[in-house]
């Protein structure tokens, strides 16, 4: 019967439809800007770290002994071992066009960098934790200094950036998603006040609640799921025209390959979020009309 | 089987639509119910079928008290009890057999059943010709015995009729006052609400007179509309 009404109904039907395609596009969207802030948040944090330099005359396995202390804090990520040679190749290597710094690096007949260790964390408000274990009595004979103050600022604002980005992304998705089930809830209940005599008289002949509420309910799913349908239908030709604009602006980030890689669980959600928004809708406004 | 103790209902804090009713009605009884437009005669239907509960009092069916009913119950309660209402309220896009089948279907009756018990009941209501018609393609009357044949799907013992003829010409009404008082023979009870003077002269059993909520007059036989 749910079908019936479905296609009885056909222009209410499209109708009611399409609003919650555009609900559904809207989704996908979001799902697709939310993906996008958190590769640039991700993007930066790759790019912070903090750096312990180590006195010229400490040896490697005191260094590696430190290292491995590091590895194991929890909030650590990753620590990269460079050595004094490496970074003095580092070094050549970035100033190789450099005149002046390559002849009076020929002149000092030692290394004046320092080995040092690079400490990347899971999260950049976890630095403050990380340099307070390294400036703890037991390395301070061995660390000369830590770029931690240097990089401060920057690690400080690239946190307020990224909180930024990812709670208003949350507060947007929050707000459309409202503005979506109202609008969703709203023109179900229009189609359910259109059938309001036939309901009062389901309710005057003495059918039960649940037979009476099973075809709208089923009816609301059936709009979800070819509201479902359709947005597939739409997102996927759009991000193949996104995609190459954004991986231009963003290099290797390809909305494509994660939407692609992700199809099913991506299919999954919007099919379960517009049957789910379909049913709770048509239950909710049904309610108002079964009180006779 | 049925009994009104005392029963008064507000609709609002002013207005009473039934000041303390008593009434008795016997299994098989046709009772007609009469009086002016507002006199309480709908309001009066509208608590047996538990759309409305009173604000005092009890009604009762077959030794139960309806407001006690859970809302689980009310559609077994209905199911008990056949309406039919002036404005017919049958379903404009289904037709004679579906308007009649879907009262069964919305009560999870199986298939088999509604093929076979539909046709038997519009055979009944003298509609067997038009089993295929929507209610636009058919007279008052017809539209009438269709909302009678669907009333009498459950096989109930109550019919409750509210003002049936209102909407109908003279041949139509007294078929379909004609049809009531064959159901009516055949055992079921049968309340008729109306301010048709000749229908109920005609009919002649027991009329209970309305009047500003309250009951005026109960004549147990061969009643006649007096006012």
């Amino acid at each position: 019967m749910g079908w019936t009404n479905f296609k009885r109904n056909r222009y209410i039907s499209i109708g009611t439809t399409g609003v919650m395609v555009l609900v559904l596009v809207l989704f996908s969207g979001l799902m697709a800007v939310n993906f996008l802030s958190s590769q640039v948040v991700v993007n930066l944090q790759e790019k912070v770290d903090v750096s312990a330099y180590f006195k010229a005359d400490i040896s490697e396995e005191e260094i590696l002994s430190v290292k491995s202390e590091l590895e194991s804090l929890n909030n650590v990520k990753k620590v990269e071992y460079v050595s004094a040679g490496q970074a003095l190749d580092e070094f050549k290597e970035r100033h190789a066009g450099d005149a002046v710094i390559q002849d009076s690096l020929a002149e000092l007949d030692f290394n004046p960098l320092q080995a040092s260790l690079n400490i990347k964390a899971d999260d950049p408000s976890q630095f403050a934790s990380i340099v307070q274990f390294l400036e703890a009595n037991k390395f301070r004979s061995v660390i000369d200094k830590i770029n931690f103050y240097e990089n401060e600022k920057v690690i400080g604002r690239l946190q307020s950036i990224s909180g930024g980005i990812q709670n208003w992304g949350f507060i947007i998705t929050m707000v459309l998603a409202v503005i979506a089930v109202l609008v969703t809830f709203n023109t179900i209940r229009l189609t359910i006040y259109n059938q309001r005599q036939e309901i009062e008289i389901m309710k005057l002949v003495g059918g039960s609640s649940w037979h009476i509420k099973a075809p709208y309910l089923i009816e609301g799913g059936l709009y979800g799921a070819f509201a479902a349908a359709v947005t597939a239908v739409i997102f996927y030709p759009a991000l193949f025209f996104i995609s190459p604009k954004v991986a231009a602006l963003m290099p290797g980030v390809s909305l494509m390959s994660y939407f692609l890689s992700n199809m099913f669980q991506f299919l999954f959600l919007v099919f379960s979020v517009g049957v789910l928004l379909g049913v709770v809708s048509s239950f909710v406004a049904i309610r108002r009309f079964l009180k006779v | 089987m049925i009994e009104l103790k005392n029963v008064s209902t507000i609709y609002d804090d002013t207005l009473m639509a039934l000041r303390g009713i008593n009434l008795k009605i016997g299994q098989g009884e046709f009772v007609s119910l009469v009086g002016p437009s507002g006199a309480g005669k709908s309001t009066l239907l509208r608590l047996l079928t538990r759309e409305l509960t009173p604000q005092e009092g009890e009604v009762i069916l077959d030794s139960v008290d309806l407001a006690t009913l859970s809302s689980g119950e009310i559609p077994v309660l209905r199911r008990k009890i056949g309406t039919v209402y002036q404005d017919f309220k049958l379903l404009s896009n289904k037709n004679a057999f579906e308007n009649v089948a879907f009262a069964l279907e919305v009560c999870g009756v199986d298939e088999d059943q509604v093929q076979d018990d539909v046709p038997k009941v519009l055979n009944i209501v003298g509609l067997s010709d038009k089993i295929n018609s929507f209610p636009h393609q058919m007279s008052g009357g017809e539209k009438q015995r269709l909302a009678i044949a669907r009333a009498l799907i459950h096989r109930p013992r109550i019919i409750l009729a509210d003002e049936p003829t209102g909407n109908l010409d003279l041949v139509n009404t007294y078929d379909v006052v004609k049809l009531l008082m064959k159901i009516n023979e055949l055992g079921t009870t049968v309340i008729l609400a109306t301010h048709n003077r000749e229908v109920v002269n005609a009919i002649g059993k027991r009329v209970v007179t309305m009047e500003k909520g309250k009951i005026v007059r109960d004549q147990s036989e061969n009643g006649k509309y007096v006012l």
